[in-house]
C-alpha cells in the first residue's frame, strides 16, 4: 500500500506520522553507518577504530569506562593491569571440517569455535564493522578476527559466520536483526540466519544463550522467528522489528555489499498473521533468488525495478506496509511493558 | 668511486638497519597485543560475572515481585 497512510488521519497526525517516518529513516541511515553500535540499550560502549594492538587512548578510555560502570571500581583495573599471572588463554583454532561432515555437525563445530571467543562484555568493541564494506573487506576483517581472538560481539560474530560458512555452498546465509524494547530502552541484535536443505537455524552470539544459536531444525523462517521471539519474552523483551537482509554470496572476494535489510517488519503493526506472512515472503524471495542463480540481489536502485519483488525498496510500499495500519481486526495491542523492579538501573541487555 | 683510483670502503648500506628495526617493532607489536589479550580477557571475565549476577538478582527479583 503505497504510503501507508489512511484518509481518516487528520493533518497534525499525519504530520507527526511523517516526522516519526524521518525519525525512523535517519535511525536506519545510522544504523547503516553502526553508530547504534554506540548505545547499547542505554549502555554506552565504544567502538576501536585503530586496529590491533589497541592504541593508547582507546586502551586508556576501556579501562576508564570500566571504573565507571563496575561497582568495584579502579579496583578492576589495578587488579588485571600489569599483573605478572594473568592465565594464558590460548587461542582457539579454527575448525578445520571435512567437505565429508555434515552440515549441521559443521554449524555446530562453527558455533562452538564462535563461543570460544566469548562474549565481549568489556564495554569496548575491538573489531570496527562498517556495514556498508564489500564483503571482501568484510572477510579479510574476520580473517584478522580469527587471528586476533578477541571477545566479539553479535556483529562480529555475524561477519565471523559468514567466513567460515563460505565454503557451504549449500548453505544459505542470511542476516536476521532485531529490535526490541525493555524497561525504556531500545536493543538491538543480530544473529546468522542459515536455511540448509529446507530447514532454518541461526549462527551468533549473544549475552543471552537463547538469543544465539538455533540448529538447522526449523522448518520455516516464521518458527524460527517466533523462536526467537519467544526467548526474549522470556527474558522480558518485547520484539518490535525484525530485519532481514537476502541470503550472502559465498564469494569471499565479492565486492557486493551485504544487503541487510531486505524486509523490514514492524512486528506490532503488522499484527500476527501478517508478520507471518511477511517472513514467508522473505523466504520465499530469497528462494526464488536462489532457484535463478542471480546470487543476492543487487543494490537497490536496481532492486527496485524487481518484478519479482516489487515491494522491496527501502522506501517501498512494503516497508510502509509494515508500518501501515495493517493490524488484524480482533488482534490485541501487546500489552505495554510493567514496570521493572529497580536494580540500580540495570538492564537486561541481550 | 673516489677520483685517483683508492677505494673507501662502503658505509653498510642501510636497508638492513631498517629491516632489523621493523623486525624489532614487529616483536615489541607481537607481545603488546599478547599482552592486552591477556588483560582483555581477564577483565572479560570480571566484567561477565558481574553481567551474570545482575542478571541473576534481576530474575530473582521479578520471581519474587511475582511477574
Amino acid at each position: 500500500m503505497p504510503g501507508g497512510r489512511t484518509g481518516g488521519r487528520g493533518a497534525a497526525a499525519t504530520k507527526r506520522f511523517e516526522a516519526s517516518e524521518e525519525a525512523t529513516q535517519r535511525e536506519e541511515e545510522q544504523e547503516d553507518d553502526g553508530d547504534e553500535d554506540l548505545r547499547d540499550g542505554g549502555v554506552p560502549f565504544f567502538v576501536n577504530r585503530g586496529g590491533l594492538p589497541i592504541d593508547e587512548p582507546t586502551w586508556e578510555r576501556m579501562w576508564r569506562h570500566v571504573a565507571k560502570i563496575h561497582p568495584e571500581g579502579e579496583t578492576v583495573a589495578q587488579r588485571i593491569r600489569g599483573a605478572t599471572d594473568l592465565p594464558k588463554i590460548p587461542i582457539p583454532s579454527v575448525p578445520a571440517l571435512q567437505p565429508s561432515t555434515p552440515i549441521p555437525e559443521r554449524l555446530e563445530a562453527i558455533q562452538r569455535y564462535i563461543k570460544e571467543l566469548q562474549y565481549n562484555h568489556t564495554g569496548t568493541q575491538f573489531f570496527e564493522i562498517k556495514k556498508s564494506r564489500p564483503l571482501t573487506g568484510l572477510m579479510d576483517l574476520a580473517k584478522e578476527m580469527t587471528k586476533e581472538a578477541l571477545p566479539i560481539k553479535c556483529l562480529e560474530a555475524v561477519i565471523l559466520g559468514i567466513y567460515l560458512t563460505n565454503n557451504m555452498p549449500t548453505l544459505e546465509r542470511f542476516p536476521i536483526s532485531f529490535k526490541t524494547h525493555f524497561s525504556g530502552n531500545y536493543f538491538r541484535h543480530i544473529v546468522l540466519g542459515v536455511n540448509f536443505g529446507g530447514r532454518y537455524g541461526a549462527l551468533g552470539i549473544s549475552r543471552r544463550e537463547e538469543l544465539m544459536y538455533k540448529a538447522p531444525t526449523f522448518r520455516t523462517l516464521s518458527e524460527l522467528i517466533f523462536n526467537y521471539e519467544e526467548a526474549y519474552h522470556r527474558c522480558w523483551h518485547v520484539l518490535k522489528k525484525v530485519k532481514l537482509g537476502h541470503c550472502v554470496s559465498h564469494d569471499p572476494h565479492s565486492v557486493e555489499q551485504i544487503e541487510w535489510k531486505h524486509s523490514i517488519l514492524d512486528v506490532e503493526k503488522l499484527g500476527r498473521e501478517d508478520f507471518r506472512k511477511e517472513l514467508e515472503r522473505h523466504a520465499r524471495d530469497m528462494r526464488l533468488k536462489i532457484g535463478k542463480g542471480t546470487g543476492p540481489p543487487s543494490p537497490t536502485k536496481d532492486r527496485k525495478k524487481d518484478v519479482s519483488s516489487p515491494q522491496r525498496g527501502q522506501s517501498s510500499p512494503h516497508r510502509h506496509n509494515s508500518r501501515g495500519e495493517r493490524r488484524l481486526s480482533g488482534e490485541k495491542k501487546p500489552a505495554e511493558s510493567k514496570a521493572m523492579p529497580d536494580l540500580n538501573g540495570y538492564q537486561i541487555r541481550v | 668511486m673516489e677520483p685517483g683510483g683508492g677505494r673507501k670502503e662502503k658505509p653498510k648500506p642501510k636497508e638492513p638497519v631498517s629491516r632489523l628495526e621493523k623486525a624489532k617493532q614487529k616483536s615489541a607489536q607481537q607481545e603488546l597485543k599478547q599482552r592486552q589479550r591477556a588483560e582483555i580477557y581477564a577483565l572479560n571475565r570480571v566484567m561477565t560475572e558481574l553481567e551474570q549476577q545482575q542478571f541473576d538478582a534481576f530474575c530473582k527479583q521479578m520471581q519474587a515481585s511475582g511477574e
